[in-house]
């Protein structure tokens, strides 16, 4: 009976106490039966109807298969990566994937869940081979997942874009934020682990550039970026590699990314500052040249620092891409608005289509930040 | 004695902004002697050990280590660190690598060694300063005196001729020192180089071939433990002693 003695401790310990659960009790259950009585009261069809619009826009539907591609890829990359990185507790993992699921039974056709199981299903699998792998301590693992992330870029234009694939302007939905944050984040990265560097290094022309180009892009708001990327580049600069043709979606692209690596970089500057001084001197004294110092011994320990916050900046970035729509891209909250202004027959009905978008950006944003926790957990052990 | 020196250093001198913690250091080190650097707290023990591995870049002055002369060169610079191996006051083991990868990670990285033999060569090594047991460890999950330990087996892993130690156990609870000392003296007996910074003068006394005291950035006094001990010329030395003996 843990439970009874925790609440007798916890929740009944004085008076106080007892006032607060009372209180607090009153309050919760004012704001759930407020809620349940909504969602249960409340005619869904509007979102049965326009499932696919929601996730997807106007892709075209007999193309949908390349998005399908894209996500499987997608996921069973990810699942390798955990699975080469951490060990996943039984019961989180379970947390994770039945709340990735849930909003998807809010969507369900047959056809989609039995989608989404067998991509589960692939993803278990290569996250176990991937774990065995580690075990075995096979070195060429971690080559394959660096290189599977390297092309896994181009492959997704590859595969959305080439061979008939539809124009980039019908993209939409959350299909998009999700695009957009995963290109932001993995291009972003990488670009800014090396401006961290480069305005931690010690030659000044390198050093400058990279200040002035955080700066610049933290200087900003994103939606002044954006902004920028739509009205005034084709008026600022000549019509350089047909700069001014390229499509909205890409240009968004491009400046999320470029946003997103200058506040990255600013968070791993942070990790690499709080390495000690002595770490170097040790490595410099074993005989480990200046780059090996930095592969080996401050990089690891500074990511790691940092962990936490660079997800937080993923989540933030994320949650940024619904600023999108400000260059016409029909994201997943533009068309949330759109639904109850343009289809006569849910007119006004936003409550409903903003609480399934809240959702839908909720569950992503929950998990990452779930995951960041335990993997917070994990390395605070081997410290 | 016959004997071929180690490290040559003449007329040292290093400056911090305008501060000068060397003004002059003048030391031959001869090959298997041991040497313990004495002095008061900011007279430059530090410093002075530090440039002999180009931790510190020295402003004037030379220091040649086994005939390579301590310059710009990067390939001096790196011989003269494959050949002085350093122990720090901190430890400054790689909390992320496991005990037996800090020991492997430079012979594998800067001598190309294959991972098989600089584990065989790890394990002997951890042997030797007696913790074979801790290898899957990290370092967080060991004791200090284990972490100095460690550090001193990493450090020999890269089979240097030199080795300097400074205060290794001033960051020691004193339960622990003596196993330090113990591997220190072990290794002494051994025949290395080496130069220590250290107030633990029962260590001192036993392997010391020679003393060096340092004050105010220049070496004072120096001679063999017998002459410090009954015979200290310096008034500052004298001083000094009084205060830690
Ligand atoms: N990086 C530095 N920048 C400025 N001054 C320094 C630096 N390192 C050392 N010093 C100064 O140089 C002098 C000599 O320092 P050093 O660390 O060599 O002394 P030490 O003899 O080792 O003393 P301790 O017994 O306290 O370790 C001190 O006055 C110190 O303040
Ligand atoms: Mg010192």
């Amino acid at each position: 009976m843990r439970i009874v003695i925790w609440i007798k401790e916890n929740l009944l310990g004085s008076k106080i106490d007892i006032l607060m659960t009372l209180i607090s009790a009153y309050f919760i259950y004012f704001i759930a039966s407020l809620f349940l009585n909504f969602v249960f009261t409340t005619d869904w069809t509007l979102i049965q109807v326009n499932r696919k619009i929601l996730l997807v826009g106007l892709f075209p539907e007999e193309q949908l298969w390349r998005i399908w591609t894209v996500f499987s890829i997608f996921s069973i990359l990810i699942s390798a990566t955990i699975g080469y990185l951490y060990k996943l507790k039984l019961r989180n993992s379970i947390f994770y994937i039945l709340i990735l699921i849930i909003p998807f039974l809010i969507f369900t056709t047959m056809n989609l869940l039995v989608n989404v199981l067998i991509i589960l299903f692939f993803s278990i699998i290569s996250y176990s081979v991937f774990y065995y792998l580690k075990e075995k301590k096979l070195k060429i693992t971690s080559r394959i997942l660096l290189l599977s992330w390297l092309i896994f870029l181009p492959t997704l234009f590859f595969i959305l874009i080439l061979f008939g694939g539809p124009k980039v302007t019908l993209w939409g939905g959350f299909f998009v934020n999700l695009i957009l944050a995963v290109i932001a984040i993995l291009a972003g990265f990488p670009l800014g682990v090396f401006l961290a560097l480069g305005r931690a290094s010690s030659y000044q022309v390198i050093k400058l550039v990279s200040i002035i180009f955080i700066e610049t892009f933290r200087g900003a708001p994103l939606i002044a970026w954006l902004f920028f990327a739509w009205f005034v580049l084709p008026n600022f600069l000549p019509n350089l590699f047909s700069l001014n043709d390229i499509n909205l979606v890409i240009r968004a692209m491009i400046v999320l990314s470029l946003f997103s690596s200058a506040y990255i970089a600013e968070v791993i500057r942070g990790g690499l500052q709080s390495i000690p001084k002595g770490q170097k001197e040790a490595a410099t004294a074993l005989g480990l040249n200046s780059i090996q110092e930095l592969l080996f011994i401050v990089l690891p320990q500074a990511l790691r620092v940092v962990i936490p916050a660079i997800v937080s900046t993923f989540i933030a970035i994320f949650k940024d891409t619904s600023l999108v729509f400000i260059l016409g891209i029909t994201d997943l909250l533009r068309i949330g608005r759109l639904i109850p202004e343009q289809q006569q027959e849910f007119y006004g009905k936003s409550i409903e289509t903003l609480l399934v978008v809240a959702l839908l950006f909720w569950v992503v944003s929950i998990v990452l930040s779930q995951v960041s926790r335990s993997i917070e957990e994990r390395l605070n052990v081997s410290k | 004695m016959n004997k071929k020196v180690a490290i040559e250093a003449k007329e040292v001198t290093k400056l911090f902004g305008t501060f000068e913690a060397l003004k002059g250091i003048t030391a031959d080190i001869y090959e298997g002697e041991v040497v313990v650097v004495l002095g008061p707290s900011g007279s430059g023990k530090s410093t002075f050990i530090r440039t002999i591995n180009g931790l510190e870049e020295h402003n004037s002055g030379t220091i040649k280590v086994n005939g390579t002369e301590l310059n710009n060169n990067v390939k001096n610079i790196e011989k003269i660190r494959s050949e002085v191996g350093m122990v720090f006051q901190q430890f400054n083991l790689f909390p992320h690598l496991s005990v037996l990868r800090n020991i492997t990670l430079a012979p594998q990285k800067v001598k190309k060694l294959p991972k098989s033999e600089a584990e065989d060569l790890a394990m002997s090594l951890l042997e030797r300063v007696g913790i074979p047991e801790q290898a899957k460890k990290f370092p967080s999950q060991l004791s200090g005196g284990q972490q100095q330990r460690v550090a001193i087996a990493r450090a020999l892993a890269m089979q240097p001729k030199i080795m300097l130690f400074d205060e290794p156990t001033s960051a020691l609870d004193p339960e622990m020192i003596k196993e330090v000392l113990d591997v220190m003296t072990e290794l002494a007996r051994s025949g290395m180089t080496m130069i220590c910074v250290t107030h633990e003068m029962g260590f001192a006394k036993e392997v010391a071939d020679r003393f060096l005291f340092f004050d105010e950035g220049l070496i004072v006094e120096s001679g063999t433990p017998e002459h410090f001990f009954e015979n200290p010329q310096e008034d500052r030395t004298k001083l000094f002693l009084s205060q830690i003996l």
